[in-house]
């Protein structure tokens, strides 16, 4: 099935061509490009060859999935599955255990060089790899075969990209991302806590569509959905201008929708679409329900000190450096003053003249 | 370094080793001042004015006569620079939020707006200061690496906050790890520079009143 | 529980944001290349931070003209001309009535209305399939 065309693949279906364009006419306006290159993204579509993916899943909540198969407007998310050939995706063929295996190293070989390697969750690599593992495979081992044959990898959610939750502060399993361990294929990055739904769809329609990466930004993401920050997007922004900051979760100001800085908002350095894009089909998304952005598509966001803590607070706490600061100090102090003292009473007992140069000092 | 790590250390390691040297610098400083000690006046003082040292510290405030017709420039610019830098440190509601995690203290901000015009009234009053120096012969004969230094560390938190603020010219999350850690920058240079007078001041001061009082000019 | 109530929801009329008179000044402009030049062009309504009020604003400059015509394929198509001939609405739907993607079309007729060609060919290869089965009927009945 991994080699007809979608244009064959919509026809199977029934779909008449008036359908394929209404498609490639939503797909255009999906990945944000003028209504223009509607043609040219028919063209392409009618063209391409329906990619096999392969879909591993590592140490990970599941939740990327889940926002995945939420995904609004299903119709043109569906085809877009439709679209790709799913070969293989671990949590949702949980269920056939060997058999799900045996499909996905028939797919890689069937496809070698030529498949797209989709990841979501971050890969253990304390102990050799333990502590998560699947058909008694580490993560490592499956994530370098799987890459050393894929065409391109799409790291799914923080954890993929960053190393996510697991990665967090003392990281136990010793997470890191896919970039950390595969150097030699193009990787995009698709960050989130879960990701936008429709950023990921976006992601993988423009592959589709292109059958290449989109423009990525210094950490990897796709420019078109990741390059605004939060808060050059945020409606609460000619609050924040003004300087009228919500206290406390429900105080006046909050229920006047002021600027959420002092909650820990960590809008200013966040990058992602949730302030245009939004959430549960353009429902609304944090701010807009009143709660600070936990800049979940930055990588570290859960060492960047309390989700409710304003930006400009400390990460870690200061006292302890502060107070053996000051001992030190004080010690110091009266050592040097005490040298001082000496050097004076000496300089008296000698009858040592002042100089100019000691005026200078 | 990602921008993020660079934002990520100045928050965390980056913030404690600067208030940890700043801290350390300055109880030095402190206590070798103290440890120095005067010497004993066995005369007897010419006026009773106890309280002329504490009086002398704000006395000193405003400059005589004279020293306004010779240096009215320095003088408008200095107390211009030195209110706008407090508004600017203590009455912006990010900085509020950063004493209140390190200290507990909070007090009300002023509108962010304001703080923003004062931190461009600053910005200026410090680059006439700079330009004074420079032109002035007398002042250009006086100064040495310290002054300068002294004031690039103080002119780079400012125009560094100012930039975030108005997302000029880099990506923000760069801008704000800069603005810290140039923040961090003077933090750490403070106590080997004359920057120590902000807290020194209130000690010579002190003195000079007392002293002046027992020799017979009380405050 | 009826705290929750207390909870006070502020509903706030911003009004137009001015991108409904930009849309229609950019459709001034794609109009009247259609008439000089033949160019055919679209609007996408999705890629726009519009408001309710500026819909209300668009639909009521534009206002209704004489066809309406809908698609099924993939889910309902409603297409209806403006008052302003040459200007068409076209609202893609999904098979739950969800919106798809919403363009304006600047065009002699809507892209989606005509019949594509390969499947005109293959309309006439089905046509004539039917006649002769017709033909087959009509032998024997």
């Amino acid at each position: 099935m991994a080699d007809e065309t979608l244009l064959d693949m919509l026809k199977r279906r029934g779909i008449s061509r008036r359908g394929f364009l209404k498609f490639c006419a939503a797909t255009t306006s999906l990945l944000a490009l003028p209504p223009s290159m509607a043609a040219a993204v028919a063209e392409s579509l009618g063209r391409v060859r329906r990619p096999a993916v392969i879909w591993l899943s590592f140490q990970e909540c599941t939740g990327c999935t889940e926002s995945l198969t939420r995904a609004h407007s299903p119709s043109i998310e569906n085809l877009i599955f439709d679209a790709i050939s799913l070969d293989y995706h671990h949590t949702l063929q949980a269920a056939s255990g060997h058999a799900a295996e045996e499909a996905r190293e028939h797919s890689m070989k069937a496809d070698w060089g030529k498949y797209l390697l989709i990841v979501d969750g971050s890969i253990p690599l304390k102990d050799g790899g333990v502590y998560s593992t699947i058909a008694g495979i580490s993560n490592l081992a499956m994530l370098q075969e799987a890459a050393a044959g894929a065409a391109a990898i799409v790291a799914i959610g923080t954890c993929a990209a960053y190393g996510g939750l697991p990665h967090a502060k003392p990281n136990p399993t010793g997470a890191v991302a896919v970039s950390d361990i595969i150097k030699d294929k193009p990787i995009i990055n698709v960050p989130g806590c879960p990701p936008v739904p429709a950023v990921m769809v976006g992601v993988l329609a423009h592959y589709l569509t292109f059958g290449s990466l989109p423009d990525l930004d210094a950490l990897g993401r796709p420019r078109a959905f990741y390059g605004e920050s939060i808060h050059d997007r945020c409606y609460r922004r000619p609050f924040y201008d003004q300087g009228k900051f919500a206290k406390t979760f429900d105080d006046a100001g909050a229920r006047d929708g002021w600027c959420l800085f002092e909650l820990g908002c960590k809008g200013p350095t966040t990058h992602n679409a949730c302030a245009t894009t939004k959430w549960n089909g353009g429902t609304s998304w944090p701010v807009q329900s009143g709660h600070g952005c936990i800049g979940c598509s930055e990588p570290d966001f859960w060492d960047a000190g309390g989700f409710y803590k304003a930006l400009s607070t400390p990460v870690d706490s200061v006292t302890g450096a502060a107070t053996a600061a000051l001992a030190v100090g004080a010690a110091a102090g009266v050592a040097i003053g005490l040298a001082n003292r000496r050097r004076k009473a000496r300089a008296r007992a000698e009858h040592q003249t002042v100089t100019i140069e000691d005026l200078e000092k | 370094m990602s921008a993020m790590e660079l934002l990520l250390w100045a928050r965390g390691p980056g913030l404690g080793i600067a208030i940890a040297i700043f801290l350390f610098g300055m109880t030095l400083r402190l206590i070798e001042i103290y440890s120095l000690g005067r010497k004993r006046d066995l005369s007897t003082p010419r006026s009773q004015s106890p309280g002329s040292g504490w009086r002398t510290i704000f006395a000193r405030s405003l400059p005589h006569a004279d020293t306004w017709r010779r240096s009215a420039l320095t003088i408008v610019a200095g107390f211009v620079f030195h209110i706008g830098l407090f508004v600017v440190l203590l009455f912006l509601l990010p900085h509020i939020e950063l004493i209140r995690s390190l200290t507990g203290l909070s007090w009300p901000a002023l509108p962010t707006p304001l703080v923003d015009l004062a931190t461009v009234i600053t910005l200026i009053a410090l680059i006439v200061i700079l330009v004074h120096r420079l032109m002035d012969p007398v002042k250009r004969f006086l100064s040495g690496f310290g002054d300068y230094l002294a004031w690039t560390v103080t002119f780079l938190p400012l125009l560094t906050g100012y930039m975030a603020y108005h997302h000029l010219l880099l990506d923000y999350t760069l801008l704000l790890a800069l603005h810290i850690l140039s923040a961090e920058l003077l933090l750490v240079v403070f106590p080997f520079t004359k920057l120590t007078h902000t807290f020194t001041l209130f000690i010579a001061r002190w003195y000079n009143g007392d002293i002046a009082a027992r020799k017979g000019v009380a405050s | 529980m009826n705290s929750l109530k207390n909870i006070g929801v502020h509903v706030v009329h911003v009004g137009g944001n001015g991108n409904a008179r930009a849309v229609l000044r950019e459709l001034e402009t794609l109009l009247q290349k259609l008439v000089e030049e033949g160019e055919e062009s679209s609007i996408d309504l999705s890629g726009l931070p519009l408001t309710p009020e500026d819909y209300d604003l668009l639909e009521e400059t534009l206002g209704e003209g004489e066809v309406v015509a809908e698609v099924h394929s993939l889910g309902p198509t409603r297409i209806h001309e403006t008052g302003i001939p040459g200007v068409w609405w076209v609202t893609h739907y999904n098979d739950e009535d969800e919106v798809l993607a919403e363009f304006i079309e600047v065009a002699w007729c809507p892209e989606i209305l005509l019949a594509p060609e390969d499947d005109v060919k293959d309309g006439l290869e089905a046509l004539r399939a039917r006649l002769f089965e017709l033909n087959q009927e009509g032998g024997h009945g």
